[in-house]
């Protein structure tokens, strides 16, 4: 197997959950990369859109750095403002949200607004909720990319700026008033989670080669559902790897980034 | 704000928040449309200096409404006329942004009796790719400034209501997240369905900001690239301030009339101002400046994290105070060599104004 880089390995599995003749909503960096891996092969019919208003670009001009990007406008099938693609989110036709956060629970809320427990007085403030907050309301599934820390992973999160399950009632997300079907898959470079049908609980589906599921969970604040089928995570191959170094992230700028702890 | 109706944050949520009266922190849909009414609506020549116009339109106390989208055609010409004019308690309505924000701060911080925000309406406020936005995680972190959380979708429909002249909006986001307890809007039962949807409150700002690809001098304007929320932020406003890369005839207008995007009425002042999104980019004519950008922010961050006000101070005498005009500040900052530089990057994203 190739060597390859903790961003890569995330891009690639991102790749993988992305189906074809489908609609994902990117958010930046990985998820606009996994998407653009996964129009490169196996999804050549799926489509993204960027929340300044673009649908169905064609990026012939090179990955946009950011969702507001003009370079996310080229060649699109429909351009116009966020009012615009954000209500065909809310009508139905996104597939999938594709967003990031700061911190998740074991029911899938996400985390992006504070750090802390006092909103009028947070011990840290992230920019916010951007379009998460709609997209993870509002998109059919919802797919996270994550570090995976225990601080990250954690029993409580400060702020729910992204709706999962809530409390994990079957009908939280109905009395929230949002359409969407809620968390779908959250992506680490160690592993890959899913939620369980039943209780709506965070759940391990595949593990990297040589992680154990129990070095998962010691990563985890919370209690993980552990099947007794894990699967090994896929690894990309040298083709993978070429699309994402030299097609897509030509200039590295998310995949060869420095992580500041 | 929890109302009779909710969902089920309570059950999950821990947060602390200051519960609050709910208060219109911009006009009400009743006052815009008043001040509109008293406007005349014939065709007249709006252009003006942007020194004018933001004399004549910018008021302390002032709910802006800022257009654009993160680093993507933002009104950075009017926001460094704002800085340079002076307006205190400041509220800053917008979607996402960063580089006006941020200067604003920066002003804040360098010239706390020219300029400084009171509260901000918002969904995002950063960089992306380049960073977090020092200055905002510095205001919110000191409680300097009073923040109220929506979504981008959030945000951009509060102006749509605004826009439409209506005083709220019903949604499918917001609920069950935090922001249901912390932001303005408000959860109901929908008196047809009998399910709960949530309502945000109309944004109708005292004075917007947009920056258009072309108009002709009545304020019709074309907009290529994403719209982001610019069209219902100059309709939601009482006042609107437009600088655009063009102005182009009125006949040309007339001739496609389905590309305008701003109608004339929702337009106050035209400023033709090349660039006027400088550092950031304007769809067909530049890429943003990710060098300048860098380069403001790290002076930013060292403020964060040390204090010290040397640099931004430097940074505002150069580049805002010390110069006398938007035109002034980019021979400056960036030189023909630079935006020649930045045009090329664009990709020569394709406009029409014929």
């Amino acid at each position: 197997m190739p060597e390859y880089s903790a961003f890569e390995m995330i891009a690639f599995t991102g790749s993988r959950q992305l189906e074809d003749k489908k609609i994902v909503f990117v958010g930046t960096g990985l998820p606009i990369i996994a998407a653009m891996h996964a129009q490169l092969t196996h999804a050549p019919n799926l489509y993204m859109i960027y929340e300044a208003g673009s649908l169905a670009p064609i990026l012939e001009i090179g990955m946009p750095l950011s969702v507001g990007d003009t370079r996310a406008g080229r060649k699109a099938c429909y351009l116009k403002g966020l009012c615009a693609v954000f209500e065909l989110t809310q009508r139905g036709f996104a597939d999938y949200a594709f967003i990031g956060g700061a911190q998740i629970d074991m029911y899938g809320n996400i985390g992006s607004t504070i750090e802390g427990d006092n909103y009028n007085k947070p011990d840290i403030r992230f920019p916010g909720s951007g379009g998460a907050g709609a997209m993870a309301a509002n998109c059919a599934k919802t797919i996270a990319i994550m570090a995976l820390e225990k601080r990250r992973f954690c029993k409580r999160v400060d702020f729910i700026t992204s709706i999962g399950f809530g409390n994990g009632s079957p009908d939280y997300r109905e009395k929230a008033g949002v359409m969407g079907s809620g968390p779908y898959r959250v992506i680490t470079q160690q592993a890959l989670f899913g939620f369980d049908d039943a209780t709506r609980r965070m759940k391990l589906l595949e593990v990297r080669p040589g992680f154990t599921p129990q070095q998962i969970q010691d990563m985890i604040e919370f209690e993980l559902i552990i099947p007794s089928d894990v699967k090994e995570m896929a690894e990309p191959t040298e083709d993978d790897l070429r699309l994402l170094r030299d097609e897509i992230d030509k200039e590295g700028y998310f995949l060869k980034r420095v992580v500041k702890k | 704000m929890l109302g009779p109706v909710s969902s089920k944050i309570k059950s999950v949520s821990k947060l602390k928040y200051d519960e609050k009266p709910f208060e219109h922190w911009g006009l009400t849909s009743n006052e815009v449309r008043k001040i509109t009414e008293q406007k005349d609506h014939g065709l007249t020549d709006k252009r003006m200096t942007l020194k004018e116009a933001v004399a004549k339109y910018a008021k302390d106390g002032m709910n802006l409404g800022v257009g654009g989208f993160v680093n993507t055609r933002v009104p950075a010409a009017i926001i460094h006329e704002i800085i340079r004019h002076g307006a205190k308690n400041l509220t800053l309505s917008f979607q996402s942004n960063s580089i006006c924000l941020e200067w604003l701060a920066g002003a804040m911080i360098v010239a706390p009796e020219k300029v400084s925000i009171k509260r901000v309406e918002l969904a995002w406020w950063g960089y992306e790719l380049i960073g977090i936005a020092p200055l905002w995680r510095y205001l919110v972190t000191n409680k300097i400034v009073e923040t109220d959380d929506y979504t981008n979708y959030g945000m951009s429909v509060r102006f749509k209501a605004g826009a439409m002249g209506i005083p709220f909006i019903p949604v499918r986001d917001h609920g069950g997240s935090d922001m249901e307890l912390v932001n303005r809007g408000r959860m109901i039962e929908c008196p047809f369905t009998g399910k709960n949807v949530y309502l945000l409150p109309a944004c109708n700002p005292d004075l917007g900001i947009v920056h258009t690809t072309a108009a002709d001098m009545y304020g019709n304007a074309r907009i290529f690239g994403a719209l982001c929320t610019c069209p219902e932020i100059a309709q939601a406003s009482a006042y609107t301030i437009m600088t655009t890369e063009r102005v182009i005839p009125t006949d040309t207008i007339r001739r496609y009339p389905n590309l305008t995007e701003i109608p004339y009425v929702a337009v106050d002042a035209v400023i033709e101002q090349p660039y006027g999104t400088y550092p950031g980019a304007c769809y067909g004519f530049n890429w943003f400046d990710m060098d300048h950008l860098r380069m403001y922010r790290g002076l930013c961050e060292d403020f964060r994290k040390t204090g010290n006000k040397d640099g931004l101070k430097k940074y505002f005498d150069e580049y805002i105070f010390g110069v006398d005009n938007f035109d002034e500040f980019l021979s400056k900052a960036a030189g023909y060599k630079k935006l020649r530089e930045l045009r090329t990057m664009d990709g020569y994203q394709p406009i029409y104004t014929l």
